[in-house]
């Protein structure tokens, strides 16, 4: 004991050294250690950004292939790796984490809380996406990569037994696929635990569950969508891992199983998780259309109602992807009715918002210009969508191009619109400047006009019987011009998104964007109460909810009718420090008071331990402990740590 | 001032002219795998019931993206001092409506859909010609159990199927590693080809070719077919199946009834084939 306790003792006083150094929010310690949702939720962001440029990457080079018949740019092999990778990435390392950095950002401002439930989970989320999305795109690296030869999964996003067994595909991709995917299944069951405790124990006083933003809502529908789908798809990536390492037989059909049990497990997660990308979306644009239209949202109960129905229908229209596996008829109606009847919430979604926008007093600036971009783009997707609900003719379409224009205008036209528009209404609270309008409306038109010549012709090529995931075609089968429009489409969306970076390094890093102040829109939510950005601590006080839009009602008076009534003096509509805003003073420097969670390093640690034992599973089983140790000590670290440290 | 205006009204007009256009001319091409130029009645069907579905769907795109430039135009800010406007919070008679019309809707067009599932999903006629597919990465070979060669096997083409035109012809699908999609676009839409290891004929019984054979792991699935006009169809497969996928293509050749029977006759003679059998099916290795 005597030996002991002065070595522990020196363990103690070094990990309280490293937290304190954490403490100094400049230094990059304070980043590694953070725990606070809003620099968790930038680290969401800007990872998910970069991981947008990969994806996108991998799309040009796609595009790039198929810009004429028998294209020479990529090989059989190089292609199918990359289709797969742009897929995975875009589902699993962009939407998915881009809408947990508007989840983590904004979640404790729009309900009055300080942080999140369990910050410290919370890192952990983050970090373990992080490690996940390094580790299965380290797999393009393990293939003879200066000979052109990738190393990425091939079995395409979908990984359809019986191709993704080793005996179908070449090297280690799909086991970094399998393993890969199932971190990053972790990272966002943790998260979305996480938001469920946050929004339904945090809310403020007053905040009851009918007067939550739209966006929390979604946010709690898409969580618990989350909980439910996550478990699904890591069941099935557990036995495919078994399958692939430990030579077990779940998939393989040579032992007799039936590989569709793959398709109905991956489906199962895959509907609602199509739900889990679009419902975040949904929720931001109806945050945006009201606030730029200065009228509430048309209907709210409906469009709350109509966003939890499509969480639980999302449930009952997996087969949908599996018409043509030969189910059979009654499997086929069933289906068929039911993919047919969830176009009906999402239609009043799109109903309530034009309402929203009827008699507003519509302000066009870039938020709005992309949430409305993204409510027509989506109608377009929903449209398709119920086209392919007709299970005669989706024989025909399904695995066609026309798929894959009918699921981008759902997910770039619905999610990544909505999720830009989130970017440009947003930015402006966490970071004090507005981004230039003048160049925002040159990304909003050059991506809305690059994505329409992308994706509108791959309807036309599609029904032209052009299959999905081809490296080549013909020249003589007619879709030469449509493939020609999407390519020329894909490098003005990506030209797009340069102007996007452009715009963020002039305005935001530069600093040369307009100061915004509280409340640069004239908004109805209670974030745009606080500073922007915001302290520490969010709320110097935790507001009292008295309405739904609490901070509009505190701007604006109404009669009986909806007519908004003159301000009173001294209110000014267009003082964006009125409010809680004038709380602040009083309160500067005297946050002590204010206890936040102190910063963690253990979260990273124990994230850290999963890709090690991923990594020591596909090839050495010694570096299992390795991972093992640094993923207990972790937990350890961070259940025996003090949660606040001590002055 | 009016003429940058005048530019964002216009833009998404014209957009959605060149969309339209696009649209239409995209039916009228003949193309090799064009789905709206149904041969047989299958394609026909598919096609005419999604015709069904894209007339409204056309109709409601329209609508609702012209309301939303309609509403940019009419309600756009004039005056950014003004007070907001009137603050509606809805109108559940108004929203009660456009829930419940469009589930009508949908509904009714559920009813064709279904009788059509049932119509195209029936199993194939008793009389219907018997095709056996095998799907392998990445080639396809057709069987004809109908077509025994001297030693009582049927004979089998590499990439090609014929078929007698006018009749109705059952594809019995199954492939020997991943799965597949059976697709000809102008006959019918795909259906998967699964893995299907076929069980080893019972000890001293002679296996009847045409009997539709039990699996071992997967599924046998049949699709129907009729090409009413003799002619040459293209297709593809349309499951992604590795890395030759793109280039696993197939054609029908529907025969008119004389021609058939000529091929016929010179098949059984040992005319056709001249490539090696799959290579795990009963008749090659009588195992697996």
């Amino acid at each position: 004991m005597a030996v002991a306790a002065p070595q522990r003792s020196a363990l103690a006083n070094a990990l309280r050294g490293a937290r304190l150094a954490a403490e100094d929010p400049k230094s990059i310690w304070s980043w590694l250690a953070t725990v606070d949702h809003k620099r968790i939720g930038v680290l969401y962001g800007v990872s998910s950004f970069i991981l947008f440029l990969v994806g996108g990457l991998e799309a040009l080079l796609i595009r790039s292939q198929l810009i004429v018949p028998d294209g020479g740019v990529l090989d059989a092999d190089q292609y199918n790796r990359l289709f797969t990778m742009h897929g995975v990435t875009m589902v699993f390392m962009v939407v998915m984490p881009m809408s947990a950095a508007f989840f983590n950002l904004l979640i404790p401002l729009m309900i009055g809380a300080r942080d999140v439930a369990f910050p410290r989970l919370n890192a952990f989320s983050y970090w373990s996406f992080l490690g996940g999305a390094i580790f299965i795109n380290a797999s393009f690296f393990t293939g003879d990569i200066f000979s052109g030869e990738l190393g990425a999964p091939d079995g395409g996003w979908f990984g359809y037994a019986p191709l993704n067994l080793p005996q179908y595909t070449s090297g280690h991709g799909m086991d970094f696929y399998a393993l890969g995917l199932q971190i990053l299944g972790l990272s966002s069951l943790a998260g979305g635990l996480n938001f469920v405790t946050t929004i339904l124990n945090m809310r403020a006083p007053g905040m009851t569950l009918f007067r939550m933003p739209v966006f929390i809502w979604m946010t709690l529908v898409t969580s618990f969508l989350i909980i439910f789908a996550m478990p699904v798809i890591a069941v099935a990536l557990f036995e495919l891992t078994f399958d692939r390492l430990f030579d077990a037989n779940f998939f393989n059909p040579d032992a007799g199983a039936n590989p569709l049990l793959w398709q109905h497990m991956f489906w199962l997660f895959g509907h609602p998780e199509v739900y889990i990308l679009i419902l975040p979306a949904f929720g931001i644009i109806s945050e945006i259309l009201p606030v730029f239209s200065r009228k509430p949202l048309f209907g709210y109960p409906f469009v709350v109602f109509s966003g939890i129905s499509i969480g639980f229908m999302s449930w009952g229209v997996w087969v949908h992807h599996m018409y043509t596996t030969g189910l059979g008829t009654v499997a086929n109606s069933a289906f068929g009715i039911s993919t047919i009847l969830i176009a009906v919430p999402t239609g009043v979604k799109i109903f309530n918002w034009l309402g929203t926008l009827w008699g507003g007093s519509l302000r066009l600036k870039t938020p709005m210009l992309f949430a409305i971009g993204s409510v027509a783009m989506f109608t377009i997707g929903g449209l398709s969508g119920v086209l392919h609900s007709m299970v005669p003719s989706d024989y025909q379409q399904q695995d066609s191009y026309f798929v894959v224009a009918h699921f981008h205008y759902v997910l770039f036209g619905g999610s990544i619109l909505a999720l830009m528009g989130g970017i440009y209404y947003w930015t402006p609270k966490f970071s004090g400047r507005l981004l230039s309008e003048k160049i925002g409306q040159v990304h909003f038109w050059l991506m809305l006009i690059g994505f329409n010549l992308t994706f509108f012709p791959m309807h036309i090529s599609g029904l032209l019987g052009m299959p999905r995931r081809v490296y080549t075609y013909n020249e003589d089968m007619g879709w030469n011009l449509w493939n020609m429009m999407s390519s020329i489409g894909a490098f003005l969306i990506a030209t797009s998104v340069l102007v996007f970076m452009i715009n963020f390094f002039i305005s935001i890093i530069l600093k040369k964007g307009p100061l915004g102040g509280n409340d640069p829109w004239d908004a109805r939510t209670i974030e745009w109460t606080t500073t922007s950005p915001p302290p520490h601590y969010d709320f110097a006080e935790i507001p009292v909810i008295h309405s739904r839009d609490d901070f509009w009602h505190q701007k604006y008076r109404e009669d009986d009718q909806g007519n908004v009534l003159p301000p009173v003096a001294g209110a000014a509509v267009d003082a964006p420090t009125g409010g809680h805003g004038d709380a602040h003073g009083e309160h500067e420097g005297g946050h002590g008071d204010i206890h936040m969670p102190s910063p963690s390093y253990f979260p990273l640690i124990a994230a850290l331990g999963l890709p090690v034992i991923a990594i020591g599973l596909i090839y050495d089983y010694a570096l299992i402990p390795v991972g093992a140790a640094l993923l207990v000590i972790g937990v350890y670290g961070w259940a025996l740590e003090p949660a606040t440290e001590e002055d | 001032m009016t003429i940058r205006r005048n530019w964002s009204r216009l833009l998404p007009m014209l957009l959605l002219a060149g969309l339209l256009v696009l649209l239409f001319s995209g039916c009228e091409t003949d193309t090799p795998q064009n789905t709206f130029d149904a041969k047989g009645k299958v394609a026909a069907d598919q096609r005419d019931i999604f015709y069904l579905a894209m007339w409204p769907a056309l109709v409601v795109m329209i609508g609702v993206l012209g309301a939303v430039l309609l509403i940019c135009l009419r309600f756009r800010e004039r005056d950014p001092n003004s007070l907001p406007p009137k603050q509606i919070h809805g109108n559940t008679k108004l929203e009660v409506t456009w829930t419940i019309a469009p589930a009508i809707l949908l509904l009714i067009i559920g009813v064709p859909m279904v009788s059509m599932i049932y119509d195209l999903g029936r199993a194939p006629a008793s009389d219907a010609y018997i095709i056996d597919v095998v799907g392998q990465r990445y080639s396809w070979v057709f069987e004809y159990p109908e077509i025994l060669d001297e030693d009582g096997f049927p004979v089998f083409t590499t990439g090609e199927a014929h078929i007698p035109a006018g009749r109705e012809v059952n594809f019995r699908l199954r492939s020997l590693d991943v799965i597949h999609s059976f697709w000809v676009p102008k006959l019918a839409g795909k259906k998967d080809v699964m893995p299907c290891n076929i069980l080893p004929p019972v000890q001293g019984e002679e296996p009847n070719p045409l009997d539709k054979p039990d699996c071992r792991g997967g599924e046998l699935n049949e699709l129907w077919m009729i090409a009413d006009e003799p002619g040459t169809f293209h297709g593809q497969c349309a499951e992604y199946c590795g890395l030759n996928h793109a280039t696993m293509y197939l054609s029908v050749i529907a025969d008119s009834p004389d021609d058939f029977a000529a091929w016929e006759y010179e098949m059984r003679s040992g005319g056709g084939g001249g490539n090696e059998p799959p290579s795990n099916t009963p008749e090659a290795t009588g195992s697996n």
